[in-house]
Order: C-alpha cells, then structure tokens, then sequence
C-alpha cells in the first residue's frame, strides 16, 4: 500500500466533536498529521461583547458542554478583579465545592468516553453511570443538569440546600468503592496496558514548548497547577496535592494521562470533603454589585482540560469592549501531529482521547 | 437411530405423497410434462431417496443452527445489560422499581426470575424486519460484482459449517472422515469474504480493515492448528466421532473422564485465543475496529447484507464453540439421563457465555500485538504442546513396557 492520506472527521466515531483529523498513513503506520478546527465556531467572544456583563455568564456555561462550571468561574473571576468586587468568605467555598465537582463530572465524562476509543463500551457505561451521580449533586443547588449557570458575578445564585452535604458524602463514598472496584477493570488489565502504555508519549519540555497544559502535563511529570501556583478561591487553605506521574518509563504516554485523571477525581473529592469541614457560614452573595467597569483584567484558571485564560477590557459602559478566551485543547489539538507521529491507526483514538478534547471551548 | 436413518424414512414417507403428484403432472400436457415422470422414477429409486434424505438433514442442521443463532444473540444481548448495569427497555419496567435511587448507596438488585420474560428475544424479528426493508446502497464507484460477492462468500462459508459439525454421533448432517480439516477449512474461507469486500467498497476504512483481516489470518491460523494437531495425534483421527469416542474412553484418576484439557492444557488456552480470533471476537476484532475504522470493511454495507456480516459473525461463534467442545471438552460426553445433543449444547453454551464476559470486559488490541501474540507466543505454546503429546503418546508408553510405571495417560 502506497502511503495516503485518510480524513477522519467531522463525522467520526473518533472526533468527539466536530473536528477533521487528517493522517497520512503508510499501512498501517502514521507519517503525517493535519488537524482541521473550525466547525463548531459559535462567536462567543462577539456575542458577549453585545450583552451586559450579567448576562455574559451564560455564554460560557456553552463553551464546554462537559465542564461548563469552570469556564463560567473564570469569566466571573475576571470581571470580579475588573470590577473590584470582594465576594463573601462562605461563597469562595461553595465554588470551590462546585468546581471541584464539576471536575469530577468532567474527567468522568472522558473516562466514559475513552474507552469505547479502546473497544471497551462497558467502560463507557460505568463511568457515564457513575458521573450520573455528580450530575445529581451539581443539579441539587443549581437546578439544572448541564448548564448550570450557578456561580454569579459576586457569588453564587444560592447557597447550598440542607442535606447537601450528607448526600455529598455518600454520593463519594460510593464513588470511592467504584474507583476501587474499577481499578481491576482498567489500570491492572494486561490489554488496557498494553493499548495505553508507551502510547502517544511527549516529554515536559514538549509540553511546555506546544503549550500543553493540564492534566496532560502533569502526566509527564510537570509540577504544575494553577490553583496552586497561582491560587484562586480557597486552594490556598484547603489541603490537597497536585497529582502527577512519576518520571520514569512510560511517563507522558496515555496510562499516566488516564491515572493523573483518577488521582485528581480521588483529589477532588479530598478537596470537597475538606471545604465541608472548613465553610463558614454567612452570605454568598455580596450586597453591592456594580454593573459598570472600566480597564483591563486577566485571569488564569484550572480548568478540568488545562489553563483556561480570559482578558476583558472594559470602557465604562456596561457591556465588555473586548473579551478574549484562550482554551487549553486549542493548542493541545494544534500540536496532535507532534505526539501522533510514528504510531499505529489504532493508537488514534487513544492518543486523541487520552487528551480529552473539547471541542466546543476550541472553537468557541 | 441416526439423524439420517430419520430422515430416509421422512423421504420414504414423502415420497408417497409426491410420486402420485408428479404422475399427475405428467399426464397432464404429454409429451412436454414426461419430465415430471422421470422425476418421479428417480425419486423411487435408492440414490433419490437419498439425496432427499440429505436434503432433510442439512435442513434440520441448518433449522437448529438458526435457532441456536437467535438464542446466542439474546443470550449476548441479555448478558452484557446485566454486566453493563443498563437499564433497557427490555428490563425497565419491572427493575425500576427494585433499582431505586442509587444514592442510597446500596447495590441496585436485580431479581433474574422477576425481571426475565423473554419476549426481548422478539427484537431479533424486529432487528429481520428492519434489515430486510432497508435499502440495498451500493457506492457509486464500488467494484459492483465483488461488492455483491463479499457478503456471499461471508454468509454462505459460515452457513455451511452448520451443515458439517455433530451435535452427538447419531444427529449428524454429515460424516466426513476429514471432518474438521474440512471445518477448519471452511473456515478460512470467510477472510477471503472480508478482503474482498474491503477493496471493492472503494473505501480507505474499509481497505485498512480488509488487509487487517489477511494480516491476522496470518497470525492466528497457523497456532491455531498446530494446537488442533495434538488432538489429532492422540486419537489418531480427523473425524469428530472418533476424537470425542477416544476422550469418552480415557479415564483418569478415580475413573474421571480424562477429556483433552487436561493432558493438552497449553493447547487448549492457545485453541481457544485462536479461535476466538478466528470468529473475530473482542479483542480481536481488528477488522472492524469502529473506533478508528468506522465500522471497517462493514461501512459501506446496508440493508440485508449488513445483516449477513451480522449473522455470519454469530454463526462462525457458535461453530468455533462446537469446535473447541469437540476437541478439548469431550464433545457429547457426559452422564446419562441427559441426551448427549443436550450435554453438548450446555458446554457449547458455556464457552459463549465465556467468550461474552470476555467481549464486554476488555478492550481491543492493536494489528501488531496480534501479530507479536501470535508468532512469538502461541506458536512456540503449541509447538510445546505438541512436544508433550508426542511424549504422551509415543514415548511414555515405551516406557511403561519395559520399566514397571503406572498408566498415567
């Protein structure tokens, strides 16, 4: 077989969205990579710069179907250093609770749709069932399942109900003994392994030049996580680690990207247990919210995917001048051909997965 | 009485009724209707009778293969909700309320007898209907003739391996001493099936998935009968009967049926990773790895022929089960108030069951693992295993006559 090129997408079981990946195949083997973006470009930023600040906060709830709290959080954060608003102790924690559930949800949901990459749809259906769980939690104070449009500028819509924590503690308990359960099913499985390991492999350094950011990155052992390094909310007095892998053989290679995943979930639930124990009680809403704002802002957060960056100028009136996203994936996609080089047709779906793509915050 | 025995009789019976149909027809327009008369001689004759009689029995072959195709595509349907934790249509209603809310943190229970009606088996007519009133798309620039000959040659190489494995020795539709060469061989028929349709879809997915298929005929095959030949040197026979006779003679400690996986342990596991290869089962279904092929060599079909590839698949299952049943399970074998075609079907029941825990609970493996699994690791197993027969077979026994050592073997 002369070597060709094969599109796969926008239409394809591997995309996971509305993406073109163009390999260049030699056999069985991948010679070249073209990553095509584009399909799903919604205009955001265009659209948010027309609606006042207060209304913008349902538009990044869209811009990630899979995590869409966090990417309302970093608008919000943004406008909040924009406007000077000081929001209230027992706020700071209930978002974090968010959050760290929608983390959860989100690397459930790639869990669930890594494996049928792999051939495994049984995964799929545990992980989907098991991220149900979190839906529910999210649902409880938020009211709905997917958007949630929960965390306002100044604070949160409202606080957390009565019961929330108990149902909170058993939901993770439960999670916990999953987790347990599951690690026979996937990490000590000999194919998962096989299929995983050595797979899609890029160094630190690699990383760091192609601007992949993340849990991607922590699983070639990179240190690195916004909400400790450049800490937002009350990371800085919660008590949680940044979880990575080992250098050594086989780091940066899918396995220690699907284990960076399962560290952090176990991580968040770590996080979520200690903010029950710390909150406060008061207020989640400040009592003066302005509606107009002048300057510039910047704000860097760590989102369920990598960094998630937003850069709002404002011009005195009340809707943004400018309002700039920045996605992790867009950069992680961009530099597919780079650790897709040199591997099997088969190894597509499971480098392209293990990444966690999203294309809705891609294109925006 | 033997399935043929039975079925001379039916053609005997028969044919009472058909001769004074065809005389009728031959009196009717003579001399244009004399045909149906010479027809009707031959049919009084031996060799008539028995080419009817075959007809008979290949038909009932062919009727309990159908059968057991339905029930192993339920049982497959029925086994992976279960190990997936789905909630169905097919088990909702009922199981809803013993599910309950999982936040209670308790298990979900799931009663089988409550739950269990069996009209999902229903859906395999709803999934006939469906394939037979689609549309039959051919690709505009498709090979038109081999597209057509892909699914024939699948359907019609897996359907006659119906035809030609026993279920015990008196319900057979055939006996053919070189039996399950001849099994094996219709076997590697259907690749050929696969790589034509590949390359006469006209589609790079399909051809990827096509050459896959050669590629992991070449690896599994070859293990997969040198790990056959040790059962074959030990009853010294190709014919089914034969092998399952000898195992239902050798007894082993306590009088144990000794069946061949216990002396050809080695032979059996690199059998059954062959086989299972064979009929293109999880994990080995690299052909049409739909994750990254689509659906592989299987995109472009639609309509009925997609239903063949569909059928042929779980009748080429079924097969491979009757084969590993017949080599290293005893075959019929087994205690008496049970008919043997019952005994039969429980263990080739119990390796689909197997193979269905295994479909649902790993994932695929890579053209390359296959090809390093197969030469680098079945090969030289069943090369092993070959060595232990020939020691079992030929030189123990030498042994044994001139020294005083026990009968193991």
């Amino acid at each position: 077989m002369a070597e060709m090129w094969i599109s796969m997408g926008p239409q394809h079981p591997m995309t996971h969205g509305l993406w073109t990946l163009k390999v260049k195949v030699d056999g069985e083997t991948i010679t070249d990579a073209d990553p095509e973006l584009g399909y799903l470009h919604r205009s955001v930023e265009k659209m948010g710069e027309r609606r006042k600040y207060f209304m913008n906060t349902t538009l990044p709830d869209r811009l990630c179907y899979a995590s869409s709290t966090t990417w309302t959080h970093c608008y919000v954060l943004t406008v909040e250093e924009l406007m000077n608003v000081e929001i209230p102790e027992r706020a700071k924690y209930v978002r974090t609770i968010m959050l760290e559930l929608q983390r959860l949800a989100s690397h459930l949901m790639w869990a669930g749709s890594y494996m049928p990459d792999l051939g495994h749809i049984t995964g799929a259906l545990y992980f989907w069932r098991d991220r149900e769980l979190f839906l529910n939690l999210l649902e409880v104070p938020s009211g709905s399942r997917l958007l949630y449009n929960y965390i306002r500028i100044g604070g949160v819509k409202r606080d957390l109900p009565d019961g929330f924590v108990e149902k909170a503690e058993r939901v993770m308990k439960l999670f916990e003994q999953r987790l347990d359960e599951y690690s026979d099913l996937f990490e000590n499985s000999k194919i998962f392994r096989m299929r995983t390991e050595d797979v899609g492999k890029f160094t630190a350094a690699q990383a760091q030049n192609l601007g992949i950011t993340g849990p991607n990155m922590r699983g070639c052992g990179t240190k690195f996580d916004l909400r400790r390094n450049d800490p937002y909310e009350i990371y800085e007095e919660i008590d949680w680690d940044i979880q990575t892998r080992e250098a050594g053989p086989g780091y940066g290679d899918c396995f220690s990207r699907y284990m960076v995943r399962i560290d952090e979930m176990k991580e968040s639930m770590r996080i979520i247990r200690d903010c029950f124990k710390k909150m406060p009680k008061g207020p989640t809403l400040a009592s003066t919210i302005p509606v107009r704002a002048q300057g510039e802002a910047f704000r860097r957060t760590e989102d369920s995917r990598g960094e998630a960056l937003m850069y709002i100028v404002g011009d005195g009136t009340d809707r943004p001048y400018r309002w700039k996203i920045k996605s992790p994936m867009f950069t992680t996609i961009s530099a597919a051909p780079h650790y897709l080089k040199g591997y099997k047709v088969a190894d597509i779906p499971a480098i392209m997965g293990s990444v966690d793509i999203c294309i809705g915050e891609t294109d925006k | 009485m033997t399935l043929f025995g039975a079925c001379r009789i039916m053609a005997e019976l028969s044919i009472r009724i058909l001769i004074p149909i065809f005389e009728f027809q031959e009196g009717l327009f003579p001399p244009f209707s004399n045909p149906a008369g010479w027809f009707a001689d031959w049919l009084a004759t031996d060799g008539g009778l028995d080419t009817m009689a075959w007809f008979y029995a290949v038909n009932i072959a062919l009727m309990v293969g159908m059968t057991n195709l339905i029930l192993v595509i339920h049982l497959e349907r029925k086994i992976a909700a279960r190990i997936q934790d789905r909630r169905g249509p097919m088990l909702s209603f009922r199981s809803l309320r013993e599910v309950g809310e999982d936040l209670s943190g308790n298990a979900p229970s799931w009663k089988f007898k409550e739950n269990y009606s069996g009209i999902g088996i229903l859906q395999n007519v709803a999934d006939g209907i469906k394939a037979f009133t689609k549309e039959l798309i051919i690709p505009t620039k498709a090979d038109r003739f081999l597209f057509t000959m892909g699914p024939i040659i699948f359907i019609s190489s897996s359907v006659f391996l119906l035809a030609l494995f026993p279920l015990s020795d008196r319900f057979a539709a055939s006996s053919a001493p070189a039996g399950l060469m001849v099994i094996m061989a219709a076997f590697s028929i259907a690749p050929i099936g696969i790589l034509t349709s590949g390359w006469a879809s006209n589609n790079k997915y399909s051809m990827i998935g096509g050459m896959r298929s050669a590629a992991q005929l070449m690896s599994y095959e070859i293990p997969l009968l040198l790990s056959m030949a040790g059962v074959f040197l030990v009853a010294g026979s190709f014919d089914p009967v034969t092998i399952v006779e000898q195992q239902r003679e050798s007894t082993w400690l306590f009088g144990l049926p000794m069946w061949n996986i216990i002396p050809q342990f080695i032979g059996f596991v690199v059998f059954m990773v062959c086989i299972l290869a064979e009929v293109e089962r999880v994990p080995f279904d690299l052909p049409e790895a739909e994750a990254e092929l689509v659906e592989g060599w299987t995109t472009e079909y639609s309509g009925i022929r997609f239903m063949f590839f569909l059928m042929a698949e779980y009748i080429r299952g079924f097969a491979g089960a009757a084969v590993a049943t017949i080599l290293f399970l005893g075959g019929w074998a087994g205690p008496w108030p049970v008919p043997p075609e019952i005994w039969f079907l429980i263990k080739v029941y119990l390796i689909i069951i197997f193979w269905i825990f295994i479909r649902w609970s790993v994932p695929r493996i890579r053209t390359d693992q296959i090809l390093v699994l197969g030469w680098k690791k079945l090969l030289p197993l069943s090369l092993i295993n070959i060595l232990i027969v020939i020691f079992m077979v030929e030189i123990y026994p030498y042994f044994t006559a001139i020294v005083n050592l026990p009968e193991v073997f």
